[in-house]
């Protein structure tokens, strides 16, 4: 009696079993078009099999397990963070390198180019008063070259300080949503498909803006981490993220005048800055904290425009000081052009002028050698131009070349993220068609195909590194 | 054909390779495999002019091209290696020597050319 009970049990339980992998299938043709949403699948397992201990086998249905492969998710949002990484970059460096221009017909290029070139003809009339008035004129204008480019780098900053602020706060709402969801889930909706293509689409965008680290609890919650260490979310609590700007104490900073560093802080209060390297948030703080400080500088560093400021105007006044305005006796010594605030390294470019008390008259013609040259001042600064002695370049080069350097730096760095944004353009398609492959898949089919995909990618390796030779072996028979 | 042009046969083919590449399948990997081969084969043929502008522009994207396609290849590998590996791990556990265990297909008979 017992037995035959045990198998009219065992019968029930497989036709419910049944039973529930039909609204499985139901479930995903009615959403087959949500955003967000994966297959799901119902898995059976069988029961043992013994008759004689009334075990009588049949299958029952497992856990409702969504088929969406977890891992297959991971991939895409490292492909999302790498790709907001990408275009971030690109936004942010195209107007940076605006700010460079590097044909000579405007900007400082164009200024320094003018202020050389009146420093030739005063070598060439140095007494005459309309080309020192030249000298005075062009230098005005390349001290106000160099503020504009300051002022137009520090709002470019301020832009990007904002842009992170931004960033941070639609970290956190994305978060708090996900928190949110998480609440439903804890309330007894851990099964529900239409939740869990909410949360997946929310960290699909999530994963943009930085690197987030997503696992899925059985509870149905979703427990998030920065960097795959800042706890962002665990269960219903939210840990919030903030971004300040900070001068760091830690080393005390070597320039204490230069502008802030962006950071950003995990809920605790620890600096997370130097681990946050990924997405948007990571290419803000890329730009924001290496590539503008190197130019306006920050608590380690003046800055290369400030640098190129200092030492070009260090450099003219050095030389005019050291000749004569008149042989005397007694003889009158010339005077210094430029004027800016020494105290501070970092702000040199943006205070740069020219000593308004500063008049033609002033400005020393004579070299007193020896040897004796009449006209060697506006010699020896027109040889700034084209400098054959170290006192004359800026790292070993002229200030020409050196703010070719700078803006060479914006522009190599936006064709590489340009080129990067491509490529992880086609990653990213890749990672969501790989995604779109698993989905549904059952593990006996995808051994199959992990057995075939091993293959093909051997017979593809070996054409990859000949082509890697044969490639780079074009370019240089073509240089 | 001039160089600029055998190059950009080969950079067609190689983008062809990427675009089979951003829709990774076994069938798919042969096909490129095909592209790679063929582009193998018509730079190994290259008779270059140094100092050709314009085949020195078109070898560039060709460059740029190939580590693409050699990005997409790497990353496509990697997802499935990895895959292998965590799915060994959560089925078979790890070896003596901390390594995630190998997938067994138990019961299935695999037959490869």
């Amino acid at each position: 009696m017992s037995n035959l009970l045990a198998s009219l049990l065992s019968s029930a339980g497989t036709l419910e079993a049944y039973g529930q992998v039909l609204e499985t299938a139901q479930n995903n043709v009615a959403n087959a078009n949500t955003p967000g949403y994966a297959k799901q699948r119902m898995d059976l397992y069988a029961l043992p099999f013994d008759p004689s201990g009334g075990a009588t086998g049949g299958v029952r249905a497992g856990k409702l397990e969504t088929a969406r492969n977890e891992y297959a998710e991971a991939a895409v949002w490292q492909q999302n963070t790498a790709m907001g990484y990408q275009e971030q970059l690109v936004n942010s460096l195209t107007p940076l390198q605006s700010r460079f221009d590097i044909t000579g017909n405007q900007g400082l290029p164009y200024a320094l180019n003018k202020l050389f070139q009146s420093f030739s003809a005063w070598a060439t009339t140095p007494n005459s008063e309309a080309t020192k008035q030249t000298v005075l004129n062009q230098a005005q204008a390349l001290a106000e070259s160099f503020r504009q480019t300051s002022v137009a780098l520090g709002a470019q900053a301020t832009d990007a300080e904002n842009e992170i602020h931004q960033t941070v706060d639609t970290i956190n709402q994305l978060v708090g949503k996900l928190a949110n969801y998480n609440q439903i889930a804890l309330q007894g909706n851990k099964d529900d498909a239409g939740l869990s293509s909410q949360m997946h689409a929310t960290l699909d965008e999530l994963s943009q803006y930085a690197d987030v680290h997503a696992h899925f609890e059985t509870d149905g919650t979703v427990s998030i981490t920065l960097n795959g260490q800042t706890p962002l979310l665990l269960e219903a609590k939210q840990y919030q993220i903030t971004a300040n700007l900070a001068m760091p104490q830690d080393p005390p900073p070597t320039y204490p005048s230069a502008p802030a560093s962006m950071h950003v802080y995990g809920s605790d209060g620890s600096d997370i800055t130097g681990k946050t390297t990924g997405g948007q948030l990571g290419a803000l703080l890329q730009v924001r904290n290496q590539t503008l400080a190197s130019f306006i500088g920050d608590a380690t560093q003046p800055g290369d425009l400030n640098r190129m400021a200092r030492q070009f105007a260090d450099r003219v006044n050095q030389v005019l000081t050291s000749g004569n305005v008149s042989d005397g006796p007694p003889a009158v010594s010339g005077v210094p052009l430029f004027t800016y605030d020494a105290t501070n390294d970092a702000g040199v470019a943006q205070t740069l002028a020219v000593d308004p008390s500063v008049t033609t008259s002033q400005l020393a013609t004579i070299d007193p050698g020896p040897p004796y040259v009449s006209n060697g001042i506006p010699l020896a600064l027109s040889q700034m131009a084209t400098p054959l002695q170290d006192a004359d370049k800026i790292d070993g080069v002229s200030y020409s070349q050196f703010y070719g350097q700078l803006a060479g730096r914006v522009g190599t760095a936006l064709n590489d993220a340009t080129d990067g944004q491509q490529v992880q353009q086609s990653l990213l398609a890749q990672a969501k068609d790989l995604r779109q492959q698993y989905s549904g898949v059952s593990l006996d089919e995808e051994a199959t195909i992990l057995i075939q995909f091993q293959r093909a990618y051997q017979a593809n390796s070996r054409f990859i590194t000949v082509l890697d030779q044969l490639t780079q072996s074009a370019i240089d028979l073509l240089k | 054909m001039s160089i600029a042009q055998q190059l950009a046969e080969v950079r067609r083919q190689l983008d062809g390779a990427c675009d089979r590449l951003t829709a990774p399948s076994p069938a798919s990997l042969d096909a490129c495999a095909h592209d790679l081969e063929s582009a193998i084969g018509q730079l190994s043929a290259f008779r270059p002019n140094p100092g050709d502008a314009q085949a020195l522009e078109q070898a560039w994207h060709v460059q740029r091209s190939f580590l693409r396609a050699r990005k997409l290849m790497e990353s496509a590998a990697e997802f499935h290696e990895n895959w292998a590996r965590v799915r060994g791990a959560i089925s078979g556990g790890y070896t003596a020597t901390g390594e995630a265990a190998s997938i067994v297909h138990q019961g299935r008979i695999c037959l490869q050319a």
